[in-house]
């Protein structure tokens, strides 16, 4: 499995690579797109063809991931578990997605490039103003932006401390919020372990929720308590369904 | 309100706002390096501590001074004594 995924991942990333410029060329043209938005449809295609490569070896299953039951500028809230949590971000019907991360992901000289055409944030290098200036920029652009509220991965598969930014983001903007719920993903490969193990992945979309509603001074703090509620019983949910399903060896290591 | 009430009160609303682990509320631990708080936080904070204590003090400068927890408390204390 390693030899096979990790050597496809290679070959994709160097010829993605080599091939990108005249992509970005492709859809700058022909669909009259900035460079950002077709670097960001790049990145989206390159994680399609993660979740292809990973087909023999990862039972990958999504629910509310219809076109229909997600708006397409908001923000999208995920849990983080694994490097990986990322790549499975193409299986959302939009490629306009703006991440805002932390700045580890942007050590990796291989993506930095495209990162940076892309538009992501860099949470911990911007100042907050600039992070949330950006970020409404790009929903009212008609994009969406995504954060991992817990910052970084967990290493117990439960969620962490959520960080207030994209709840903010969602009320400043008045844009809806969805919350995303993965599972699975810390056995196809968790923090501290390079070796990747086969794996029953569900991505779950959880219904969008109305940020206007949360305009009260302060109202981001109950809008982060109420999704990250929300999360938890779901997160809760899944992981039982991929325990019954693994008998026990989907869980968290 | 006694000192230790204000600092119960100070600490009960940071652990239930930030998720902090009680054991960890002492005095001389950096709010940043140590809590694990960031500047966005520190907004939040604000927030926290105006409706828990009823008042207002995202204007003032001398939150911008504020490094450990104990700072917390003290900037607490001198805000009620001197609204009381």
């Amino acid at each position: 499995m390693n030899l096979w995924v990790y050597s496809l991942l290679l070959l994709i990333t160097v010829v993605g690579i080599i091939m990108t410029p005249l992509l970005i060329a492709g859809f700058v043209i022909t669909y009259s797109w900035n460079v950002a938005r077709a670097v960001r449809h790049v990145i989206w295609l390159y994680g399609r063809l993660w979740l292809v490569i990973i087909t023999p070896f990862v039972d990958f299953n999504r629910d509310g991931v219809a076109d229909a039951d997600i708006p397409h500028n908001c923000v999208f809230v995920i849990n983080h578990l694994s490097f990986f949590d990322t790549y499975f971000m193409g299986s959302l019907p939009s490629s306009d997605i703006t991440f805002a991360v932390r700045s580890w992901p942007f050590k990796m000289f291989w993506y930095l490039l495209f990162m940076r055409l892309a538009g992501y944030l860099e949470v911990e290098d911007l100042s907050w103003q600039q992070t949330l200036d950006r970020g409404i920029k790009i929903l009212h652009a008609g994009g969406a932006v995504l954060f991992f509220p817990e910052g970084h991965r967990s290493r117990t598969g439960q969620l962490q401390r959520f960080y207030s930014g994209a709840f903010k983001m969602a009320v400043a903007s008045g844009r809806p919020i969805v919350p995303l719920c993965i599972v699975g993903t810390d056995r196809l490969l968790p923090p501290g372990r390079k070796q990747l193990k086969p794996a029953t992945v569900r991505l779950r979309v959880l219904p969008s929720v109305d940020s206007t509603a949360y305009g009260e001074d302060g109202g981001h703090l109950r809008l982060r308590k109420e999704i990250k509620a929300q999360m938890t019983q779901e997160l809760e949910l899944m992981r039982q369904l991929n325990t019954d399903k693994t008998g026990g060896d989907g869980a968290h290591e | 309100m006694t000192e230790q009430e204000i600092i119960t009160k100070v600490n009960n609303a940071l652990v239930e706002e930030f998720e902090l682990d009680p054991a960890d509320m002492q005095p001389e631990l950096s709010i940043y390096q140590d809590l694990g708080l960031d500047s966005l936080d520190t907004v939040d904070m604000v927030i926290v501590l105006e409706g828990t204590f009823n008042f207002k003090i995202r204007e003032e400068a001398e939150i911008k001074k504020i490094r450990t927890l104990g700072d917390i408390h003290t900037f607490v204390q001198r805000k009620l004594s001197t609204e009381a």
